[in-house]
């Protein structure tokens, strides 16, 4: 209802306003309009009690809905421009659409009154302070109820305890009665006790008590009954200590015996076991030594890591009784015994100083297992023989090929010496040219060995006595040394002692004559210190002119390489040596600097003087080198590609670029510059004188074989070709 | 009810204007936590049209039935704009 009076109450007002006309332009355009409708407005708004407006106000008057099933009622009230329910009437309209009622506020704080405060902007509630007096009133109270409480236990407590004053002496009498009492039931016992004994005695019952109690004791568990009993731990870890053993784990169904142990000594095992699996992962341990607790090596197997896995965890075990800790003890200590019995205690005192050696001495060498050397043959050296050696070694070779040449110490029997020979030209038809070395060089020795023999068999070849003293006497020093070893080492080439050629020579004349090839021998010494028969040395010399080196060279053996190869192209004038392709120093003379000089002297003249002209320092010398007037050097820079062609500049900076940027010519590029290069090929192969097929050539060969300064291209049929031919030519 | 006035705000009657520009303009007095569908209600039983025919929005957003007042924030004196469908 305030609502409708505030409305009235504006009414009122705007009527006012009208009638002074001072219109704010704050006041809606709707109110604008109402000007125009006051007059006849106003006297309708006096009749009704409620107002309504005009329909032609913006604010349209409601019809109340009838078919609706909420049923509205028809604005009781609508004021001005706004329609609002009173809160009373809200309430009824909220009732019928089934809502709870309006909270007004007013309502509300009633509720909510429960000694709460709230603050100044009524949002937040305080708590209520404390109040002092209530709380030393709750002080007091507490305090007197803990008084009396303390007071009544007090007293409980004193109740129960009894007064001695008060019956004093009659207990006296009484405890001293009492205890009599006690002492003669006592003594009582202790008589009847010994009564009943005696009769047991009189009856034989004790004997019987006491063989039952012993056969009792028989029976019971002891040591004998845990005989044979296994315990699953080293009889070594069981010190002097007493050690309570259970019985172990074991599946229900499964059999076997019953075994003994220690939790806590199986638990001290698994701790080890695990302390070496680790060592056993951190170190390579297969190689040091394990030593057990005695300080006896462990017995080392190969690859013992895996011992476990393949035979599983080993344990130690023992059985009560059977195995005696005992005597094991004493092993051990026994072998323990032995071991430092053996031992050499060694100190500083009693080990003597010694100066350690770089080698070993005789003894460790023995000690030292040695290889087992190959026993090389080795090869006898004429010099090095003596004579029954050589003759062993003779007998030997000529046995092997079933010669039957035999040497005599006195008799030499040269006639043997050719059929030799022919058994080895049998043998070169069969045998490899090893083979033919080998016999030959045992051939040489044989010589050797009848040349040394000579002196020793006069008989043979008679010679001047004192000649002979002086082939004796042969002065040994190192230099002659030096020269007799080298003779030995066989050289190539043309140094002297290569025997080869000659010896073959000389072979092969020894079907001729015999005697030559024996004083031919001293020749055949090559490098070696030879005395020298003057009576020889005429011989010599025709011998010289016999002994002939082959006019044609052996063909050269091209395929053992590139090289020879060259070396026979060069020889055979194929390849031109270097030198004559360089262009010649004459040709490049108009390169050469023409006003090159060097001048020394005044350079030096130059610095002394403080350095006159500095510009000319650096001009360069003056002068010609006057020593050097001929070295001309002829440098030629050439590139040649991967093939093998000399490049020119143009196509060396190509290659060269291509090198360098890592990234090569195109496809087509390359194969252009192929196709160029084998037109190249061609037209150097082709001659220029003639077509590649060579007609020319066949054209000229048959017309020097028709006798004719024509021919006849077509065949015999066209007779009118042949004489276009004719008329050609 | 007691605990609920303690900590939640308390709730009061809250008045809202709701217009559409054609020339309804309706005050209509609420509790905050009635539905926008209760709301409805009241204003088409103060204008006269059916509540279902009624839309509720403030610029562009459209008030759903089952959602609470105070859950959109709409406080004492706010305008809501007046549709139909």
């Amino acid at each position: 209802m305030g609502s409708n009076t505030k409305k009235t109450k504006e009414t009122r007002k705007r009527r006012h306003r009208s009638r002074s006309h001072s219109f704010e332009e704050k006041d809606s355009s709707r109110e604008k309009k109402h000007r125009h409708h006051r007059k006849h407005k106003e006297r309708r708004r006096e009749k009704h009690k409620h107002e309504y407006e005009s329909d032609d106000s913006d604010v349209i008057e409601v019809i109340p809905n009838d078919d609706s099933q909420v049923s509205p009622p028809p604005a009781p009230e609508i004021s001005g421009s706004v329609e609002s329910l009173s809160i009373k009437e809200t309430n009824k309209l909220r009732a019928k659409l089934g809502l709870k009622p309006l909270q007004v506020p007013g309502s509300s704080r009633n509720k909510v009154d429960d000694g709460k405060k709230k603050d100044d902007l009524g949002e937040f509630y305080h708590k209520p302070a404390h109040s002092l007096t209530e709380k030393n009133q709750h002080e007091k109270l507490r305090s007197k109820l803990a008084d009396h409480r303390e007071k009544r236990s007090i007293d409980s407590k004193l109740s129960k305890v009894k007064l001695l004053s008060n019956e004093d002496d009659e207990d006296a009498i009484a405890w001293v009665e009492k205890s009599r009492r006690i002492d003669d039931a006592k003594k009582e016992a202790l008589r009847r006790a010994k009564m009943l004994e005696e009769l047991d005695a009189q009856f034989g019952i004790g004997e019987i008590v006491e063989s039952e109690q012993r056969s009792k004791r028989d029976r019971q568990y002891n040591e004998k009954s845990l005989r044979g009993i296994k315990v699953n731990h080293d009889m070594d870890t069981f010190g002097e200590r007493a050690v309570i053993l259970t019985l172990e784990d074991k599946e229900i169904l499964e059999e076997g015996d019953d075994v003994l142990i220690n939790i806590n000594m199986r638990e001290n095992e698994r701790y080890q076991r695990s302390n070496e699996n680790k060592k056993k992962k951190t170190l390579g341990h297969d190689d040091d030594d394990e030593l057990d607790q005695y300080g006896n090596l462990r017995p080392k197997s190969l690859l013992r890591k895996y011992d476990e896995e393949i035979e599983g965890v080993k344990k130690d075990s023992f059985q009560i009784g059977i195995d005696n800790a005992l005597a094991h003890k004493q092993a051990i200590l026994q072998s323990i015994k032995n071991k430092l019995a053996n031992k050499i205690v060694e100190n500083a005192t009693t080990t003597q100083l010694k100066i350690a050696s770089d080698y070993y001495n005789e003894e460790e060498l023995s000690k030292f297992k040695k290889p087992k050397k190959k026993v090389r043959k080795t090869r006898v050296k004429g010099n090095l023989l003596t004579a029954d050696a050589l003759e062993h070694s003779v007998e030997a070779s000529s046995s092997k090929h079933g010669n039957k040449m035999h040497i005599d110490k006195e008799h030499l029997d040269f006639d043997d010496v050719p059929a030799m020979k022919s058994e080895i030209k049998l043998e070169d038809e069969v045998d490899n040219s090893l083979e033919r070395a080998l016999q030959k060089s045992r051939r040489l020795k044989q010589k050797r060995h009848i040349s040394s023999k000579l002196p020793v068999v006069d008989a043979i070849k008679p010679e001047p006595a004192e000649e002979s003293m002086e082939l004796g006497n042969i002065v040994l020093n190192a230099t002659a040394e030096f020269c007799r070893t080298l003779g030995d080492i066989p050289t190539y080439g043309k140094s002297g002692n290569r025997e080869d050629s000659e010896n073959l020579l000389e072979l092969e004349k020894e079907d001729s004559d015999e005697v030559e090839i024996i004083e031919d021998e001293d020749i055949d010494e090559g490098g070696k210190w030879n005395a020298v028969d003057p009576n020889k040395i005429a011989k010599e010399s025709s011998k010289v002119t016999v002994v002939e080196t082959p006019i044609l060279d052996e063909e050269p053996d091209v395929s053992s390489g590139v090289g020879a190869a060259l070396k026979l192209a060069m020889s055979k004038g194929y390849l031109d040596k270097e030198e004559n392709n360089r262009p010649s120093n004459s040709r490049l003379a108009h390169l050469q600097a023409q006003h090159y000089s060097i001048e020394d002297k005044t350079y030096g003249e130059e610095l002394e003087r403080g350095g006159g002209n500095r510009r000319e320092r650096y001009a360069g010398p003056i002068t010609d080198f006057k020593e050097k007037d001929c070295f001309k050097p002829n440098v030629k820079l050439e590139y040649i590609d991967d093939d093998g062609h000399v490049l020119s500049a143009k196509e060396a900076f190509r290659y060269l670029s291509h090198k360098f940027h890592g990234k090569g010519p195109g496809k087509n590029k390359v194969e252009k510059r192929l196709k160029k290069s084998q037109q190249e090929g061609l037209m150097k192969k082709m001659s220029s004188t003639d077509t590649p097929l060579g007609t020319l050539n066949m054209l000229q060969s048959k017309q020097k074989e028709m006798q004719s300064p024509y021919i006849v291209l077509s065949g015999g049929k066209h007779t009118h070709s042949t004489t276009i031919a004719k008329t050609r030519r | 009810m007691t605990m609920d006035l303690i900590y939640k705000k308390k709730i009061t009657m809250i008045e809202i204007t709701c217009n559409d520009r054609l020339g309804k303009k309706v005050r209509v007095k609420c509790n905050p936590d009635d539905t926008v569908a209760d709301l409805k209600k009241l204003i088409a039983a103060q204008t006269g049209t059916r509540w279902d025919k009624i839309v509720l929005k403030k610029w562009y957003t459209t008030f759903k039935d089952h959602i609470q007042l105070q859950d959109y924030e709409i406080h004492d004196g706010m305008n809501l704009e007046l549709y139909y469908q």
